[in-house]
């Protein structure tokens, strides 16, 4: 095992990982969905015969031959959305009479592999009225076409802080203005999303890459409307997630039905090209914002505008928005904040979390609206910054937006940066460019960024049991589902640290529902945050039980009983000692089982990226990027690092690379999959430092916050700012992510912020 | 993303491949390296009712110089270029410095430069040279064998001169003299991508004058495209000085060849993220950047044999 960085390691890069798709069933059924190539329309009908001609197909069916197909469940997890977001919107999983989004399922072809499964579905015909298509929120939002008859495109307003008294605009020494565009993200797991369900009996087995197991269970049983129990879903290797594994999607609404319907093992392995038409979306935001300085540079008052795109359906990402609306103050100690948002649903498949979720969104507007500021005001960006930070000594602190951030450093977090980056150098190095009419360009730009870990309020909790065998082994079980971050390393190492016992006596099981009856799962960057705090205090609570086992077997008081090395022992000194296993074998079986609820948690970070343009190509050269995050106490810094390092890259992605494209009728140019969304690969890879500084959550006594989204929030501000510095912008609107050559390009042509007036 | 059902024949031969090829019931596609026609098989935008795997046939491999030609049979893999001593001269530096923008080196390894022309999708690097150094194809059919030369060969995107029934058998490209500087620089989005824009070219000169140009336009227009109007603005030019930094004057030659083939040669097609105007700007900077790295090669391959300073 020294081999290996991490106790999955070894599997999962050798080829030795299973996943969904390794998981051979006899008599499987393979589904293959039948796509509407049109973004929005009218369907008319549908033929499936020719398909179920075909050799290997095993059955074809439309909505019109499943009548009681169920609809996609809705969520309103968390409060994120509401009853009135959903009402008169369901979500059909096969489409019923009206196609909402490009690639949404017609029809489902079931072979007896994937590829008679598509030989079917390329026999389907169906015919579809096209409708006009509206793809972006502003396009949506005068409900000239509607997605839903009688209902605006609207499907939510929501507002964080209070409304901002003009005289504060009108009075303060500088008011920064600006538009920006949070482009449409595709999470793009190595693995897509997969479905094995398998009726055994009366109950029914699901396999699935999935970050929210009992989610699926609870959704699965009450749209079959069977109870619970009945229902088993296992998670076993999953390649990534993002946030975009945890739902009850609608091809997994056809699969689980008809698994259940034919009584035979049906599977849907999503393939790229699918995956490009209907994953999820992330981000989807037309944000407006204004900013009001006094002359000394001290923040007086924020107000950030949203029109989110939704997609087809009020699902989750109707209320993603709000997240941006609270997290709109930053990291700073601005005293009037107001955000509002409009959730606007368009012709584009549901937009939904992708790691950042939401945070990215604010951090990205209010961090880019610092460096206009600090242009218009002619000061350094860091000195504006430092004058607004949340100082250390404020926590709590609570946000004109109604956040109460647990702790923080804000300014530590940057000097680190700064000084990892050279900050003083590069800026010589600009002045040095300057001044000569050959050098490329070069900026600088940084990226203070506080986001939102663990959860909201009614989903902070998590599940767990500890149970030592007569073996002395320990089993760790917890309703966490990892997509690989590293849980088997990290939550048995915290476990036997507790305990003190060696690592390797402890084993975790996690991503079943049969092993764990109940559980919440992974996302909001939650599980060392929540699970490892629950494990903290679930060993303490073995610990307190093996002492009053050994007082009783010893008839001591338990106040004579200590607890050291994985042992018990008398405080007498005498020779009396038990270890895990002779404890169990004289007093059976020994589980804990626990239920923990941890606080928010507000980590935060500095990222610095120095970047060069050629301004006559505007391609965009990142040179270095310092990526400082503070997630409290972290449990294994090479599993933090790795995500950090991962989630930066992501965030390069947004800044620079990722987006779509749409045709003149709402198609979203993706047909060639990778070779249209691009993103970052090895050689777009910049040097990445990560650094960390730390200061604990006060929320558990773990002190561990969320890690692993940082990247994602902090990054893309940082470089899209240093493309701003090089090129010296005077107009913040030409520069909107991805920062694609040719926008660079024409940005770099506009006028100067020296010679520019707004 | 499975292949629609397809038969599949494994000729010895080309004579065999001609035959099997000549089926005119089934819509036919040779496969070599694969590197196209795979992946758009697994999308399903090509359905051949017949796939006719050329890669056993040995006549087909090996690359020879003939003459004053290089001549690359079809299935010689983009990867046997990726050194530069791989082919004598400067061809062989135009075709390293090319070779490093297709794909990756997985796909290099099974991709070959007969298929990019069989494919002739316009951002093929090898196309816009074999249409800058007036290459030949060489196919076989059911009437024999013929050669066309690649001014003729390229009709459209993916639409060539080849009729379905003929094979490609060999592509031969004319070595250039040790009085030729070659540059090639792409320009795309990431490293994964097609070129936005990649410009190739050579430069000859005789007695400190430019003698000829050859500039082939990546992804500058339907299909491969050779800028005439570039080359004429420099034939007979001096070979001046290049400038001090690294960027062109205005009044450089170079640069005024970049503006002819932006304007003059280029007949580009709006991408995403690439429109007309921008397309024209990146053609008009990467053939003056081109043009700069075939002199700056020309004076590197000069100074040894002169024995001044570069």
């Amino acid at each position: 095992m020294e081999r290996w960085t991490r106790r999955e390691d070894e599997r999962l890069l050798t080829g030795k990982g299973r996943y969904v798709a390794d998981i051979h069933v006899p008599g499987c059924l393979d589904a293959a969905f039948v796509r509407s190539k049109v973004a929005h329309g009218s369907l008319r009908s549908v033929d499936c015969a020719a398909a179920r001609d075909v050799p290997g197909v095993v059955g074809a069916w439309s909505a019109a031959d499943l009548p009681d197909l169920p609809p996609v469940p809705y969520t309103l997890l968390a409060r994120l959305s509401t009853e009135e977001a959903v009402a008169g919107r369901e979500w059909p999983a096969l489409v019923k009479d009206r196609v909402r989004y490009p690639g949404e399922a017609l029809a489902v072809v079931l072979g007896e592999d994937r590829y008679r499964a598509e030989d079917g579905a390329a026999e389907v015909t169906a015919v579809v009225d096209p409708l006009p298509a509206v793809v972006t929120p502003s396009a949506a939002l005068d409900d000239s076409v509607r997605l839903f008859d009688g209902l605006s495109n609207t499907a939510l307003r929501g507002e964080a802080g209070a409304p901002i008294d003009p005289a504060v605009w009108q009075d303060a020494a500088a008011v920064v203005e600006a538009t920006y565009r949070q482009q449409l993200l595709m999470p793009s797991p190595m693995e897509c999303r997969t479905i094995l369900a398998v009726p055994e009996g009366d109950r029914l087995t699901v396999w699935s890459g999935h970050q929210m197991p009992h989610r699926l269970r609870r959704e699965l049983a009450a749209l079959l409307g069977w109870s619970a129990d009945r229902i088993r879903v296992v998670v076993p290797d999953t390649g990534g997630a993002f946030g975009s594994k945890s739902a009850a999607f609608p091809e997994f609404v056809v699969v689980a039905y008809l698994a259940v319907t034919l009584g035979r093992p049906v599977r849907w392995i999503e393939d790229r090209l699918e995956s490009m038409l209907v994953a999820t979306r992330g981000r989807g935001q037309d944000q407006t914002v204004r900013l009001a300085a006094d002359a000394e540079g001290r923040l007086l008052a924020y107000e950030l505008t949203i029109n989110a795109d939704v997609g087809a359906y009020p699902h989750l990402g109707v209320g993603l928005p709000m997240q941006t609306a609270w997290m709109a103050p930053g990291a700073y100690t601005t005293p009037h904040v107001h955000a509002t948002l409009r959730s606007v649903l368009t012709n584009t498949m549901v937009t939904y979390p992708y790691r950042g979720a939401g945070r990215p969104e604010a951090a990205i507007a209010i961090e880019r609206t610092m460096d206009l500021l600090a242009r218009r005001l002619g000061v350094d960006p860091i000195e504006l910054r430092r004058r607004n930070f949340i100082p250390p000594d404020a926590f709590p602190y609570d946000t004109p937006t109604g956040r109460r951030y647990d702790s923080g450093n804000y300014a530590a977090a940057l000097d680190l940066a700064l000084e990892t980056v050279g900050y003083t150098e590069w800026r010589a190095e600009q002045a040095r460019r300057r001044s000569d009419p050959d050098a490329l360009p070069l900026g600088i730009g940084v990226s203070c960024y506080v986001e939102r870990s663990g959860g909201e309020p009614g989903g902070l909790h998590e599940f767990g049991s500890l149970e030592v065998h007569e073996d002395g082994t320990v089993t760790a079980r917890c309703g966490a589902a990892p997509s690989g971050q590293g849980h088997e390393t990290v939550f048995p190492a915290l476990v036997a640290k507790t305990l003190g016992i060696p690592e390797a006596q402890v084993r975790l099981v996690e991503g079943d529902t049969d092993e764990q009856p109940e559980g919440l799962g992974s996302f909001a960057s939650r599980s060392a945050q929540v699970d490892g705090a629950m494990f903290q205090q679930t060993a303490g609570l073995l610990i307190e039980q093996a002492r009053e086992r050994a007082a009783r077997l010893w008839d001591l008081p338990v106040d004579k009983v200590a607890w050291a090395d994985g042992s018990v022992h008398t405080t007498s000194g005498d020779s009396a000692v038990l270890g895990l296993a002779e404890l169990v074998k004289a007093t059976g079986p020994l589980r804990v089982e626990s239920r923990y609820e941890a606080g928010m948690a507000f980590p935060f970070g500095a990222h610095v990226a120095v970047t060069e343009v050629d301004p006559d190509l505007g391609t965009v050269n990142v040179l270095r990027l310092v990526a400082v995050d503070d997630c409290g106490v972290v449990l294994n810094p090479t599993v933090v690092h790795g995500q950090a390092y991962g989630s930066a890259v992501q965030g390069i992605g947004q800044a620079l690379y990722e987006g779509m494209t749409f045709d003149a009728d709402g198609v979203p140019h993706l047909a060639s999959g990778f070779l249209d969304y691009l993103l970052p690969t090895y050689t777009e890879i910049p040097p990445i430092e990560i650094k960390d500084t730390c200061t604990p959550s006060p929320s558990t006594p773990l002190g561990a916050k969320g890690a692993g989204e940082s990247g994602c929030i902090g990054t893309p501000a940082a470089i899209v700012n240093a493309v701003a510095d090089a090129l010296r912008i005077a107009d913040p609107d030409l520069l909107q992510m991805p920062l694609t050559p040719d926008s660079v390009w024409r940005a770099a042509r506009a006028p100067k912020h020296e010679e520019g007036v707004r | 993303m499975k292949p629609a059902s397809f038969d599949y024949a494994v000729p010895r031969t080309v004579a065999e491949a001609v035959q099997a090829l000549g089926d005119t019931d089934r819509t036919a596609q040779v496969l070599a390296g694969g590197q196209s026609l795979i992946l758009e098989m697994h999308l399903q935008r090509i359905r051949p009712q017949l796939v006719v795997d050329i890669n056993r046939i040995p006549e087909l491999d090996g690359m020879r110089v003939d003459g004053d030609e290089l001549r690359v049979g079809a299935l010689v893999r983009h990867a046997t270029f990726e050194s530069a001593d791989a082919v004598p001269g400067p061809l062989g530096t135009l075709l390293s410095r090319a070779v490093v923008n297709i794909a990756h080196p997985p796909i290099r390894s099974r991709g070959t430069m007969a298929g990019s022309f069989g494919w002739a999708h316009p951002a093929s690097e090898w196309c816009a040279i074999g249409v800058a150094l007036d290459a030949t194809v060489e196919v076989t059919g059911p009437d024999g064998a013929r050669s066309i030369p690649a001014r003729d060969y390229f009709l459209g995107p993916y639409r060539t001169a080849r009729r379905p029934q003929e094979l490609i058998t060999a592509v031969r490209l004319p070595l250039l003299g040790e009085n030729t500087g070659v540059g090639f620089i792409e320009h795309r989005r990431t490293h994964f991508c097609f070129a936005q824009v990649a410009v190739a070219a050579a430069l000859t000169v005789t007695d400190g004058v430019i003698s000829d140009a050859r500039i082939g336009l990546v992804n500058s227009a339907d299909r491969p495209l050779r800028a005439r109007a570039a080359e004429q603005a420099l034939i007979g030019a001096d070979f001046a000085p290049l400038p001090e930094g690294p960027r062109l004057p205005d009044d450089h030659p170079f640069a005024r060849a970049g503006r002819a083939a932006a304007q003059e040669d280029a007949a580009p097609l709006a991408e995403p993220y690439a429109d007309v105007e921008y397309k024209r700007q990146a053609i008009a900077v990467l053939v003056g950047r081109t043009l700069t790295e075939a002199a700056t090669d020309l004076r590197s391959r000069l100074a040894p044999r002169q024995g001044g300073p570069r």
